[in-house]
């Protein structure tokens, strides 16, 4: 921007441009400042309840859009129980821990493991469910278990932040890793061939087998067991006393009971038929 | 004041904007468990350097071979030019590469996901590339080519001692500007799980649930590829500033 001065052009901020200049700097000064005075929280505040929508039957949405699902109604349970709104946020899987710990969520209701890697960063509820890794396997892949996996000519895929992933990473070690965004994805690059095996939960394994019948090879048993739980802030004692006050109840209440025939009576009953434990 | 002063006066005014932001945040910080997986970040890093530097010769090649079919007299070599360039600038960089490697690829037998990856960003970058080149080329007066012919020169002397220094000039800020932004698109690659820095940092953030402390240090890496490269550039204007 120049202007002429009696000593020639001079190129540089004349003065209108130069306070405004410092007008906009100090108040993006001030709206910081003002932002980081801590506000009053209501005593009803809503329940922010962390989910990744994209893992049917748990956690999913309907056809208008709208969340639903096994994890879904445990949360609006849970909100009944404690008399306060429940608000769903969809957050993708790796990014649930990082949302609850800077307080964007409350709580993490999202089929969730509780590892004790985990459990250094958040706090886990008592376990509402009992399940298991188990491996989807392409249809022309000789793999046989878990433990054929770990030789140095084998490709596992796995989606980024499980449970699948953690184990893959620290006990099949051999194998080549290719570590994927969404469910989706892993389970096209078995179909396709380009991975020998999905490490996933058993009951999306069987949900997927479903879907490439041809393509794929469900070994159901899972080879490593896991319980979910819901996650919370650690040191948010409070809330994770009523949490768990709350399962107790549901489960009293046969409420799980509802969940698994509303949700998966179709698993129940494979599971039974092949003989592989299946528990709320 | 001198221009680096200026220059690391607002570097430092940014991060005081931002170490604002982060002290209301109740952050706690750790390094320790993101240090013990520097080797991956390493991995991460090389694989980046590596993949980024072959798409870059891969889509100048493809840029200048794309140009020369859009400046061509023959009508089919010129739609072939045309509808690659709107077909690729027209559709996101995600969609290319998802329909590359997950069908395209495996159709024609090709299943390295690293090959892949490199020919898709190539491809990208390339049709970015061809409408720079041309528009460089096109920059040039016609008059420059006819006294280059009248004083004597070959077309091709003419285009190599004339033209072509010219039209350098004229794209280096561009072509510059498209490195970077493929420097920073092939960290998309790591949605076809290939290796590179930010699946690096995405998988160790899941292992240590230090977000922060993961992806500083990749936004931190990303800057030490571009400076140079904008730098570099910044010198190769002034090498090629004369009148004209």
């Amino acid at each position: 921007m120049a202007f002429r001065t009696r000593r020639g052009y001079h190129a540089g901020m004349n003065h209108a441009h130069r306070s405004s200049f410092v007008l906009l700097a100090a108040s993006l000064l001030c709206l910081l400042a003002v932002q980081s005075m801590p506000t009053a929280r209501a005593a009803a505040a809503p329940l922010r309840v962390g989910m990744e929508l994209s893992y049917p039957p748990f956690e999913m949405t309907d056809p208008t859009g709208r969340p639903t699902g096994v994890s879904v109604r445990l949360a609006e349970a849970l909100g009944k129980h404690l008399g306060r709104e429940i608000v769903i946020e969809n957050i993708a899987f790796d990014g649930l821990i990082p949302a609850l710990k800077t307080g964007r969520i409350d709580c993490i209701i999202s089929s969730m493991t509780a590892t004790p890697e985990r459990a250094r960063s958040i706090a886990f509820s008592e376990p509402y469910l009992r399940t298991g890794l188990a491996l989807l396997v392409g249809a022309a892949s000789p793999v046989g278990s878990a433990a054929d996996l770990d030789l140095p000519g084998r490709t596992i895929a796995v989606k980024k932040g499980t449970t699948g992933h953690r184990y893959a990473a620290t006990t099949l070690q051999r194998a080549r890793l290719l570590v994927l965004d969404k469910e989706s994805a892993a389970v096209l690059e078995v179909v396709q061939g380009k991975a020998d095996a999905f490490i996933y939960d058993s009951m999306s394994v069987y949900q997927n087998h479903k879907r490439h019948r041809d393509t794929t090879r469900p070994l159901l048993r899972p080879f490593h067991e896991e319980t979910w739980a819901v996650g919370l802030r650690l040191g948010d004692d409070a809330l994770r006393d009523q949490v768990n006050r709350f399962l107790v109840e549901f489960r009293k209440d046969g409420g799980f009971d509802r969940l698994g025939d509303e949700f998966l009576a179709e698993e129940k009953a494979a599971f039974a038929a092949q003989g592989i434990p299946f528990s709320f | 004041m001198p221009r680096w002063l200026a220059h690391t006066i607002v570097v430092a005014l940014f991060a005081v904007l931002i170490g604002l932001a982060f002290s209301r945040v109740d952050y706690v910080w750790n390094w320790a468990d993101v240090w013990a997986y520097r080797n991956r970040f390493i991995q991460g890093f090389a694989t980046t350097v590596v993949l980024s530097l072959a798409a870059l010769l891969a889509s100048t090649l493809v840029g200048i071979l794309t140009a020369l079919l859009l400046e061509s007299k023959t009508v089919l070599l010129e739609a072939v030019g045309r509808v690659y360039v709107e077909l690729i600038r027209g559709t996101p960089l995600l969609v290319q590469l998802l329909i590359g490697f997950y069908v395209v690829a495996g159709a024609i037998g090709l299943h390295d996901r690293y090959v892949v990856g490199v020919l898709v960003l190539a491809l990208f970058s390339g049709a970015y590339m061809a409408e720079i080149f041309r528009g460089g080329l096109a920059a040039i007066p016609r008059t420059q080519r006819d006294s280059a012919r009248a004083i004597g020169l070959t077309p091709w002397q003419s285009f190599r001692l004339v033209i072509l220094p010219q039209a350098i000039r004229l794209v280096l800020p561009a072509v510059a500007g498209q490195f970077v932004s493929l420097i920073k698109d092939s960290s998309l690659l790591s949605v076809v799980a290939v290796a590179e820095f930010t699946l690096a940092a995405q998988e160790v953030n899941s292992y240590t649930y230090s977000t922060l402390e993961c992806y500083l240090p990749l936004a931190a890496g990303y800057l030490a590829l571009t400076l140079p490269l904008s730098a570099v550039s910044r010198q190769l204007e002034r090498r090629y500033r004369y009148e004209s």
